[in-house]
């Protein structure tokens, strides 16, 4: 049985069992990871199952903590009493408003190179200020999940190019500048894009009809110590490493969730927590089911195959691959995406800035956090905005996705004109 | 009725969860069992790395050191294998040494497992398998295929950001990868203190040649190499010579000032040890690898690069044949040899002198398994 033959047969499976039979998207892809390894003579592989669980341990721990951090934020009031300071400082300047809640969705995703971070954290303050000041439920999400993947791609931290530089054996030195380059017409356009029709420069009076409820009055600035914890312990862990302790990102969000308790509103943590719990299950399912599906996918020959066939194009071919299989192949995971497509691919453009080429390749990368079934940052976008239907946000993506596509293959073009100017 | 029958789907998929984690419990044991190595007659002493660095002692890093000659004085050099345990050729190759060489002047040190807990794990979505048999004049001995990292079991959680003892910026995981660790640090964490140890042996054993056997990626530019501090250029470049006349074919690589943390610049910089890094071409680590199968990692026959070969994307040749893991681990040993007759040429009064030491052109030819000892052997 060919490789290409096992891999259409996974497809085929997860889209009968997840279109056709309704099952839940996670247990397609374990099901359809099964029916591979079965088709590829590797048997029930149960280990192998079990080993691809775990490919994105980390990924859920981050998931779940961020989660409770949000629901903590929520119910102890923090979040309105953030969002009333917000719209008090912006409802008459409607530029400044979504430059600055840009920078703030980007923040997170910048200094810990994760969309879901930002969009779980900095995502859900300004989410309820963009809706009050007009812009639509899914404009907003939209908005909150372009600047998570943004701020992942931004300078100082970006992961996907450390993972890339990591198969080349090429260090994380010289990357700020053309990182910026690709991001600062990107956050500045994307923001205008989604925003500047639907925000209204509102009167002192109608600011105060929407004004949520503030309870720094009740509480003072101990409210505001849960988010001053994360984002300074987010901070000073890529900013000073070795004075400011490492302690990973999911106890830096059990820390706030923990403080939270004490800082605001009284609140049920347990009912909290399994409301969290319950809201990222399915993701969570997803992670666990792609990680099966593609522990079967290499272990029978097919990653290595769609690989091959994408760096087999002609030249001019090569960079239709990239623009549509690294985005793709993001519905897996971006930082896959940058591992298994992005090394090969710097490796065949080997005659240009690596720089320049690594630092294009993680914003074409990046656009996989939007690819279903994974999506991670327009799933928790559309849960942060309230939004059932993801697909909804997504559509509102599309726009400037396509525009960080064409930037990033721009660069990738005209690398060895970039690299004469810079 | 609903939410009975929701509560049953789940409740059963709970089932299945466990069931599959209990069943496939006794594959991931097993990965923690340890190989036995046969030592030849010529071993003098059997040690630990945590005689050397007290802080390793009973964590998961600890591992043999195997110390052949040192009666008679000469040049000091260590032999490091299994730094990343998915490269068969480099663990092989150390084995073969420890289980065939006798050194009548000078002294070699061979640590095969360098990252011993590499060895007892896999990595997720890597999909490989648990390990491979070569046969041996008295029956099949069984190797384990790792994990280039450490296992997360032993070292976790990796940090955001990784910046290692020498200042160098690297992903999270690369915490856990022992060739960007050095010069490793005391206190640090379990990688880090293994790459510490390396240096107290390199230090405290007053090694003169240091060489860290690896394989790299088919399509990866630093292949088939000899990547050297600059303290070693006299040494590679006299070696490349004569490797050639023998019919190998190496790049040679100036270790970058640049990337740190890894064995070919930090052993030069802070032990000013000649250090030398061998690479040879395994498909079976690469990302364009076709099904994980036995013929993978000993044959060295993949189709997928030998397609890759024909669009030009690897930077050695490549066809049906493969490359196979005798080929590579005969061009460690044939690169090692002529790196200590080089050696010997060049600091004559620091003469080093190997016995039994199987030549590239006899496991060429008879394959690995005859310099193996046969898996009973007391």
């Amino acid at each position: 049985m060919s490789e290409a033959a096992i891999f259409l047969f996974m497809i085929a499976t997860f889209a009968l069992l997840a279109m056709v039979l309704k099952l839940p998207i996670g247990v397609s892809l374990v099901f359809s990871a099964l029916a591979g390894s079965l088709l590829g003579g590797e048997g029930a592989a149960l280990h192998h199952l079990v080993e691809g669980s775990f490919g994105y341990f980390d990924t859920i721990l981050i998931i779940v903590t961020a989660m409770i951090f949000m629901k903590v934020l929520q119910e102890s009031g923090i979040l309105d009493t953030v969002t009333a300071l917000l719209l008090k400082s912006f409802y008459r300047r409607k530029v400044a408003l979504l430059l600055t809640v840009m920078a703030l969705v980007m923040f997170p995703g910048m200094i810990t190179g994760s969309s879901t971070t930002a969009v779980l954290s900095t995502g859900a303050l300004v989410a309820p200020v963009l809706m009050k000041m007009g812009l639509s439920r899914v404009k907003t999400g939209a908005l909150i999940a372009m600047g998570a993947i943004l701020g992942m791609i931004a300078p100082p931290v970006n992961i996907l190019v450390m993972i890339m530089g990591g198969g080349v054996d090429m260090p994380y030195v010289g990357f700020t500048f053309p990182l910026l380059i690709i991001v600062i017409p990107l956050a500045v356009s994307t923001s205008l894009w989604l925003g500047y029709k639907n925000i209204k420069i509102i009167e002192y009076n109608q600011m105060k009809e929407v004004l949520p409820e503030s309870f720094f009055k009740n509480y003072g600035f101990r409210l505001y110590l849960p988010l001053i914890i994360v984002i300074g312990l987010l901070l000073g862990q890529s900013l000073m490493p070795g004075i400011i302790p490492d302690i990973g990102i999911p106890a830096i969000f059990l820390l706030g969730s923990f403080l939270g308790i004490f800082c605001g509103k009284p609140l049920n943590i347990l009912k909290t927590t399994q409301k969290a719990i319950e809201e990222s299950m399915p993701i969570l399912c997803i992670l666990v089911g792609v990680g099966m599906f593609i522990q079967i996918m290499t272990l029978t020959g097919a990653r290595g195959w769609i690989v091959t066939s994408f760096l087999s194009f002609p030249p001019l071919l090569l960079y239709l691959g990239i623009a549509t299989s690294m985005p793709l192949f993001g519905a897996v995971s971006a930082f896959g995406s940058a591992s298994i497509l992005g090394v090969p691919f710097i490796l065949a453009m080997i005659d240009k800035n690596a720089i320049l080429t690594s630092s294009a390749l993680s914003a074409v990368a990046g656009l996989g956090d939007l690819m279903p079934p994974t999506a991670l940052a327009g799933i928790f976008a559309a849960q942060v905005v309230g939004e059932a239907n993801y697909f909804r946000v997504l559509r509102f993506c599309l726009m400037p996705a396509l525009f960080e596509l064409v930037i990033g293959m721009a660069v990738l073009l005209f690398a060895p004109l970039l690299d004469k100017l810079i | 009725m609903k939410c009975l029958k929701d509560r049953l789907i789940s409740g059963l998929l709970l089932l299945l969860s466990l069931a599959l984690c209990f069943f496939s419990t006794q594959k991931f044991r097993e990965q923690h069992k340890k190989e036995t190595l046969f030592p030849s007659e010529g071993l003098a002493s059997r040690e630990m790395l945590s005689s050397y660095f007290p802080g390793l002692i009973d964590t998961p890093g600890d591992t043999e050191v195997y110390i052949y000659g040192g009666q008679n004085p000469g040049g000091n050099i260590l032999i490091l294998g299994g730094a990343h345990p998915n490269e068969p050729a480099g663990y092989v190759t150390a084995v073969i040494l420890i289980e065939n060489i006798q050194v009548s002047q000078g002294k070699i040190i061979v640590i095969p497992r360098a990252n011993n807990s590499g060895f007892t794990h896999s990595e997720p979505q890597e999909g490989n398998l648990r390990g491979y048999s070569l046969e041996t004049p008295g029956g099949k001995r069984f190797f384990r295929f790792g994990s280039r990292l450490t296992n997360p079991i032993h070292q976790w959680p990796d940090p955001t950001l990784y910046i290692n003892p020498s200042g160098q910026k690297l992903s999270g995981q690369e915490s856990r990868n022992l060739n960007r660790c050095y010069p490793g640090k005391p206190k640090g964490h379990l990688t880090e203190k293994i790459a510490f140890a390396i240096m107290e042996i390199i230090k405290k054993e007053k090694i003169d040649l240091a060489i860290d056997l690896h394989e790299a990626a088919p399509e990866y530019p630093v292949v088939n190499a000899i990547v050297f501090h600059e303290n070693s250029a006299e040494l590679a470049s006299y070696s490349l010579m004569e490797l050639q006349q023998i019919g190998f074919e190496f790049r040679l690589e100036l270790s970058p000032n640049n990337l740190r943390g890894l064995s070919h610049r930090e052993w030069g910089d802070h032990a000013q040890v000649m250090a030398i890094l061998l690479e040879t071409a395994n498909p079976s680590q690469g990302r364009l690898k076709g099904k994980s199968s036995l013929s993978l990692i000993i044959e060295g026959k993949d189709r997928n690069y030998s397609k890759a070969a024909k669009f030009g994307l690897l930077f050695v040749p490549f066809d049906s044949e493969g490359i196979p893991v005798k080929l590579r681990v005969a061009r460690h040993l044939a690169a090692i040899k002529i790196l200590l007759s080089s050696f010997n040429e060049l600091n004559p009064e620091k003469r080093i002198e190997v016995n039994h030491m199987p030549s590239s052109s006899q496991v060429k030819l008879k394959g690995i398994g005859q310099f193996l000892c046969p898996p009973y052997r007391k």
